[in-house]
């Protein structure tokens, strides 16, 4: 039977009617259609579909919809608004070249994001640490961790 | 007067992605993020047997479930299809050869209905015997996977061997093999086992597909190749390439060869054959697009190399086995192409390589990152190694010694190379590890080079068209995969026109309205595209300057482009493309440029020398824990010819994800399999590939022997940077220890194993 859930996703308000055994991943999907957020395995282990829940990077393949209710999501698409600059993560994964395919791109400026907002200042083997549950296929990650290191350089600039 | 133009190249610059924001922002669209008014979705009943006759399917009870519209079988869709071969039904027709073939499939109203539904079919399997292993597969006892070989279709190099489980052999034979092995000091031979390997891309497979009242079929499907993909649909079905429409979706999330031929397509299309008009979606789980889509095929590569003292190899013979799986796939262009390599980039006077393409009862194997070369390379690049071991000449030397060099005669085809930077390559990769740097215990060094041929002969045409305001689009079937095909394009069309990148954006493929090219694979794309958009920026500027000839008053000749104007080249009044169009045709119009590309070289699809060769060298330091058998890569460096870096940061990108990839091919990545053919490890938990964790410092090294045909000198580099991965690892691995591996992947406990052997354990 569906339940109806009310969840906060990027600051906005919605109410969602579910069988209580789909996934936030379907919510934010399919009912939302908030598809920034990537689905590759179903099962917890690529990691390309990492949100912030209540400011925490999960897996939001691995959390049921009725998990959230009340809760705070915070998606790709929320992370910027068109026409407004983009997070000091974004421009460094541009600038650093840290994309190819970018199907686990979303997932990974997530987890690089709640990273930087909890450790200011990672070492390297904290980036890796950080992005170890967020596979990538493309990049062999060298200009992924570059981008973290450059972002995390640029928010320091930020608050100096 | 003449005033001074700012003109800086923007060949060899690291321009940012021009998809890069679309990608970082999440609004980047993939195949799953497209629904459509009516779409209903697909699910695959697949087999649970590797090889068994299909008795009876009762479908009955599916049909009748609420919400469900269409119910498929073999029968339905009686097509056969295949690049090379066309051996392959859309779904299992009487038999079936693999652990998850399609048998059935339903369209429902949602995927919850169809997964219900499809659990509801029944089916009744008599079971054959199977064959998995590539070997036992020749031999003459061995159950036939295809009894109807001699009836299928296929392209003029594919030369199937029926009434056995060969599904194409080559053979290449160049000088007097005989006498070069008596000429030789030393010949040594040794065989060498390739495990088979998944893609892991990290989008999974998917497709949706239409079929309209006409009958006429849409495909919107990430598949590499859209014209290509046409062409195999029009064969299986026998229906003019017209009848169907393959539409790109703007992105696809990763590829690496596995998302090419005909996967999803099929079901896809079967299915929407009977949903009246309604659009049909298929998105494979994990677990099937591990299982069902493709793989690398595990091999088995003899070779026997024959040498002089002072290391000059005079004579080779390799026999390369190369396991397929239950359908030709890509399987024998992988097997020939893993043959043009079968020597090494060596110059050496007297060869033969003989290339098996074997059927069995595993998943279909075909194109992933290297064609056939992974397996190859593997062996020759082993047995190098042994050679200067047993000659007591340093792997590097024996290398540098016998490497192809500018003019050099191709060992497998005869025809006589250019543009080819493999010394430097070896040079620059050794160097940048300090090659003969004395290490402490456990530490060790290993190289392995390759060249690589790219398919020949193969087309490309593109548009440049120029709108009214001046902006610019390259009309193009090239796909996104990933690897930065627009940027490059962007770049070689900002460039030869004289705009600015900014103003250029580049099509995604539709074939309705996008022009033919062959695939975007075999790293051909720079090259081939690149020429065919080259020559469309030409001509596109060409007219552009005849009008504005015109407005000046002067001869085109005297006129130039650049940054999206147009100026006198003695100097005067610029005018932009914009009012360049607009002044002569003040109430618009479009220009359109022209190009296409097609090599200059005799024969059919794949018959041909290469147009060009890649060429790559790698050197590694690795420390092994003789204690656990675990390798630490310290230093990876990674040198590679590419002609001219279009933009180093891509070819960059290429090297480190080939590098990493390849890695985890070398030392953990292995599909594992049960006695009865069902993979025991489809899925990221118990597959594992490289995280973040397993990155090591890798050095890539840009080294540019420039192509005379290629764009701005570009040749490619995608799929030759995996390549030289595993023998480099394994040949560090003796040099730190002294322990041969011959069998893929170099696990720890292989390691351990091996080293508990060498010290006379058990």
């Amino acid at each position: 039977m569906k339940q109806r859930i009310k969840l906060f996703v990027n600051g906005e308000a919605y109410e969602v009617y579910t069988e209580p055994n789909r996934t936030l991943l379907d919510v934010l999907r399919e009912d939302l259609e908030l598809t920034g957020t990537k689905r590759g395995c179903d099962s917890g282990e690529c990691g390309a579909c990492t949100v912030l829940l209540n400011g925490k990077p999960v897996n939001s393949c691995l959390i049921l919809a009725p998990e959230v209710d009340g809760q705070s999501v915070v998606t790709i698409e929320g992370i910027s608004k068109p026409n407004l600059p983009l997070h000091p993560v974004q421009e460094a994964f541009i600038e650093k070249w840290a994309i190819q395919c970018g199907f686990c791109t979303p997932g990974m400026v997530i987890s690089a994001k709640a990273l930087l907002d909890r450790n200011p200042e990672p070492s390297e083997e904290e980036i890796k640490l950080a992005l170890a549950g967020n596979l990538c296929r493309c990049t062999g990650y060298v200009k992924i961790v570059e981008a973290v290191k450059a972002a995390a350089e640029k928010m320091k600039e930020g608050r100096s | 007067m003449t005033v001074q133009i700012s003109r800086e190249s923007l060949i060899g610059k690291s321009l940012t992605r021009v998809d890069a924001l679309e990608k970082v922002t999440g609004r980047a669209v993939y195949g799953d993020d497209i629904k459509m008014t009516g779409l209903l979705y697909g699910k695959i009943l697949r087999s649970p047997k590797a090889h068994a006759k299909i008795k009876r399917i009762d479908v009955s009870k599916a049909l009748a479930l609420e919400g469900v519209k269409a119910v498929v079988t073999g029968k339905d869709a009686p097509f056969r299809g295949g690049e090379a071969l066309r051996d392959q039904p859309f779904l299992a027709i009487d038999k079936v050869r693999f652990v998850g073939e399609p048998v059935a499939a339903v369209a429902a109203v949602d995927e919850r209905i169809a997964e219900e539904a499809i659990k509801l079919i029944e089916v009744e399997y008599e079971d054959l015997p199977a064959v998995f292993d590539v070997m036992d597969a020749l031999k003459p006892d061995a159950p036939i996977i295809h009894e109807e070989l001699h009836t299928y279709e296929h392209i003029p190099i594919v030369q199937p061997v029926p009434g056995t489980n060969i599904c194409a052999k080559f053979e290449f034979e160049r000088g007097d093999l005989e006498k070069g092995f008596a000429e030789a000091d030393v010949v040594i031979e040794d065989t060498f086992t390739f495990a088979p390997s998944h893609h892991g891309q990290i989008e999974p497979f998917m497709a949706i597909a239409q079929v309209d009242y006409n009958g006429r079929i849409t495909v919107w499907v990430p598949n590499d190749a859209p014209s290509r993909l046409r062409k195999d649909l029009s064969d299986a079905m026998k229906i003019p390439q017209d009848r169907i429409r393959v539409i790109s979706p703007p992105y696809m999330g990763g590829g690496f060869g596995g998302k090419g031929g005909l996967k999803v397509e099929m079901v896809c299309i079967a299915l929407a054959m009977k949903t009246e008009c309604r659009p049909v979606k298929i998105r494979l789980t994990r677990e099937e697009t591990f299982e069902a889509t493709l793989t690398r095929h595990g091999a088995v590569c003899w070779v026997k190399m024959g040498a002089k003292k002072d290391g000059r190899i005079v004579a080779c013979h390799s026999k390369l086995y190369y396991n397929t799986g239950a359908y030709a796939e890509k399987g024998p262009t992988v097997t020939l192409h893993g043959c043009e390599s079968g020597v090494g980039p060596y110059d050496i006077p007297n060869i033969k390589v003989e290339g098996y393409c074997v059927y069995t009862n595993r998943p279909v194997a075909g194109a992933l990152r290297g064609y056939g070369l992974p397996q190859s390379s593997w062996a020759h690049e082993s047995l190098v190694d042994m050679l200067a071991h047993k000659l007591g000449l340093d792997p590097l030397e024996i290398r540098l010694k016998n490497a192809l060099v500018e003019g050099s005669i191709n060992p497998i085809r005869g025809d006589e190379l250019f543009s080819v930077g493999l010394k430097e390559c070896l040079e620059k990769a050794a160097k940048a590890i300090d090659w003969y740097k004395k290490r402490p215990p456990n530490r060790g060094v290993g190289i392995a080079c390759e060249y690589k041929a790219t398919k020949t002969p193969s087309g490309s045409t593109a548009f440049v068209r120029i709108e009214q305001d001046g902006s610019v689009e390259v009309v193009t079937s090239s796909v996104e995969i990933g690897q930065g095909v627009r940027t490059i394009l962007t770049q070689i069309v900002a460039e030869e026109l004289g705009a600015s990148p900014n103003m250029i954006k580049v099509t995604v493929p539709d074939t309705d309205y996008t022009p033919f090219d062959a695939s975007t694979t075999a790293s051909r794309t720079t090259f081939h595209m690149g020429n065919a958009v080259r020559e469309a920026a030409r001509d596109a500027k060409k007219q552009l300057l005849e009008l504005a000839s015109k407005l000046y008053g002067i001869s085109p000749e005297r006129l130039d482009t650049w940054d999206g104007k147009v100026f006198p080249k003695e100097g005067g009044k610029e005018m932009s493309f914009r009012e360049v169009i607009t002044s002569h045709y003040r109430a618009g119009l479009s220009i359109l440029g022209r190009g296409s590309y097609y090599p200059n070289i005799p024969g059919t699809l794949f018959s041909a020398h290469s147009v060009f060769y890649m060429y790559a060298a790698h050197a590694v330091e690795i420390e092994v824990d003789p204690e656990t058998g675990v390798i630490t890569i310290l230093k990876y460096a990674a040198a590679h010819d590419v002609g001219r870096a279009i933009n180093p940061k891509a070819c960059e990108g290429q090297i480190e994800g080939g590098v990493l990839q390849g890695i985890g091919s070398t030392l953990y990545e292995e599909i594992l399999f049960d006695d009865k053919g069902v993979m025991l490890n489809p899925n990221f938990r118990d597959y594992k590939m490289p995280t973040s964790m397993d990155m090591p410092k890798v050095i890539p090294i840009i080294v540019e022997a420039p192509h005379k045909e290629g764009p701005f000198g570009a040749k490619g580099i995608g799929e030759i940077t995996l390549v030289p991965v595993s023998p480099a690892i394994a040949n560090a691995l003796f040099n730190a220890i002294g322990v041969r591996i011959k069998d893929l992947p170099l696990t720890a406990e292989k390691v351990y194993f091996a080293i508990k052997k060498q010290k006379g354990g058990n």
